[in-house]
């Protein structure tokens, strides 16, 4: 299965009277994209805000960040199975509006949620801080459940990315990048002598709003799978995740994850990245077990040599991680982990919940608990009242002054288990 | 004494006696039953608690029944 990207890069995003993009600059009609949102009855109001790098704005508490991409040619559209047919996607050409983003808020859970800061210490936490990000504000019907709440935001922020995501149907791309899986048959032909690597891609799937979809099937309802990684790029997994907010998986997340960025651009050098192993992280013992099984019986079906595994959140699916590496193992297959730490304000505590000596090679997002300290900013998008019961912060966390004392978790993106984040160590 | 759905958790952080429950969000009931069957389910974990409480064990002991 083979996809071209075409990268049409955007440099700033601007309200006016026409959608359209045009010298690396997104154009928005505020109003279309208000109309769009209030299709669904389930919204009472909508707004509509701009936030680019650099300025002084807060945004919380933060849904999902989803990047704008639309199918040129080939099969399908872009997330199937929630706003495009069940198609196989993943193949043909697909262009992306690359440094801009479609960013949902709204009270939902109010503690799971985060923090996107476009300005500051908190802005070099976050990944998203450096697009130019398109913020929607919406606001539910009275009465209205968490749960359609959820999925109504969820929803909106598909339809918007799309919108904009169609404005790049006939340019011309300034970039372009291939990305090809052969067959197992062909991929041993062409390299007989690298070492074949797949990568089990765990998914959040613990329910009560803790979800994540793949071709609109509920994660925790699916046994592992496994799909190629081009089909993800076309958004055939996407976030309907309310938690925590540091190392949740957004569909932007999944559509530019790097760890299939990385195993493509080592791909026929110094290794055959041979496919995608799709993994949930359900809530009973029975599921994990079965899960993890599963996913071991695929890498030993699949003849592979490593396998990188990356989580998503933390605490119990630190279990589901676990069983994955030493099942994964016992059949002879090496594995390197992707987490991140909880290990305490100071970071002296056990860093995950759960452990095992086979788990000897294991990259870290950074620790979670990490205290911070937010500068105020000029602008806040949203409700900054929920900083005091996100996951991560305290009561007393948001001061008079609009600064924020909090622990890492509450930024979004911070410590992300894909490595698409910017903390390191010495 | 753990009574926990994830056992391998309680058995990674040393539990001496464990005792699996149903599931993470419920651990001693389960929304998709009857309140009267939610109140066996309940009765006999504690039950089972009650029980490994008073057993005595040498080393990490999970009490599946």
């Amino acid at each position: 299965m083979k996809l071209e990207l075409g990268y049409i890069f955007i440099k700033d995003i601007q309200f006016a009277e026409q959608s359209k993009v045009e010298n690396g600059t997104l154009y928005v009609n505020k109003e279309d994209v208000k109309a769009l949102i209030l299709e669904d009855q389930n919204f009472k109001s909508a707004d509509v805000e701009l936030a680019r790098p650099g300025e002084s704005i807060r945004i919380i508490p933060v849904k999902d960040v989803i990047e704008p991409r639309v199918k040129v040619e080939g099969p399908g559209g872009i997330f199937p199975g929630m706003i495009s047919k069940v198609e196989t996607v993943g193949s043909g050409k697909t262009n992306v509006l690359k440094g801009a983003a479609v960013v949902t808020t709204g009270k939902i859970v109010g503690f799971q949620e985060g923090i996107i800061d476009m300005k500051g210490p908190g802005a070099e936490y976050t990944p998203f801080s450096k697009l130019n990000n398109l913020v929607l504000k919406c606001e539910p019907i009275d009465g209205l459940k968490q749960h359609e709440h959820e999925k109504a935001l969820r929803f909106a922020g598909y339809k918007v990315a799309e919108y904009l995501g169609n404005l790049a149907k006939s340019l011309t791309p300034d970039e372009v990048h291939t990305f090809e899986t052969p067959s197992l048959t062909e991929g041993l032909k062409l390299y007989p002598d690298l070492p074949r690597v797949a990568y089990v891609l765990m998914l959040q799937s613990q329910g009560l709003m803790h979800d994540t979809y793949v071709y609109g099937v509920d994660a925790k309802k699916s046994l592992t799978t496994m799909i190629y990684p081009t089909e993800i790029m076309d958004g055939a997994i996407v976030s309907g995740n309310c938690v925590s907010a540091c190392d949740k998986n957004t569909t932007y997340h999944h559509l530019n994850n790097p760890v299939i960025q990385d195993l493509f651009e080592q791909h026929g050098k110094t290794l055959n990245f041979v496919c995608v192993i799709i993994s949930n992280e359900n809530v009973y013992l029975a599921d994990k077990e079965r899960s993890s099984n599963w996913s071991a019986k695929l890498a030993e079906l699949l003849g592979v040599d490593g396998v990188i595994v990356s989580e998503e959140g933390f605490g119990n699916p630190d279990t589901d991680l676990i069983m994955n590496c030493k099942k994964i193992e016992s059949k002879g297959i090496k594995t390197v982990l992707i987490t991140d730490e909880y290990a305490g304000r100071d970071g002296t505590s056990q860093s995950l919940a759960d452990a095992d000596a086979k788990a000897n090679a294991v990259v870290s997002g950074g620790n979670a608990n990490e205290v911070i300290e937010l500068p105020p900013m000029d602008k806040v998008i949203g409700h900054p009242e929920v900083v005091d019961t996100i996951a991560g912060g305290f009561d007393g966390s948001l001061h008079d002054d609009g600064s924020i004392t909090a622990e890492l978790q509450v930024i979004t993106g911070a410590t992300n288990e894909m490595g698409f984040n910017r903390l390191s160590a010495r | 004494m753990h009574m926990c759905t994830i056992v391998p958790i309680s058995l990674t952080v040393g539990a001496n006696r464990i005792v699996p429950t149903i599931a993470i969000p419920h651990p001693l009931g389960d929304p998709s039953l009857s309140m009267e069957e939610e109140k066996d389910i309940r009765r006999k974990l504690l039950s089972r608690a009650l029980k490994a409480l008073q057993t005595e064990v040498s080393e990490q002991t999970v009490f599946e029944d």
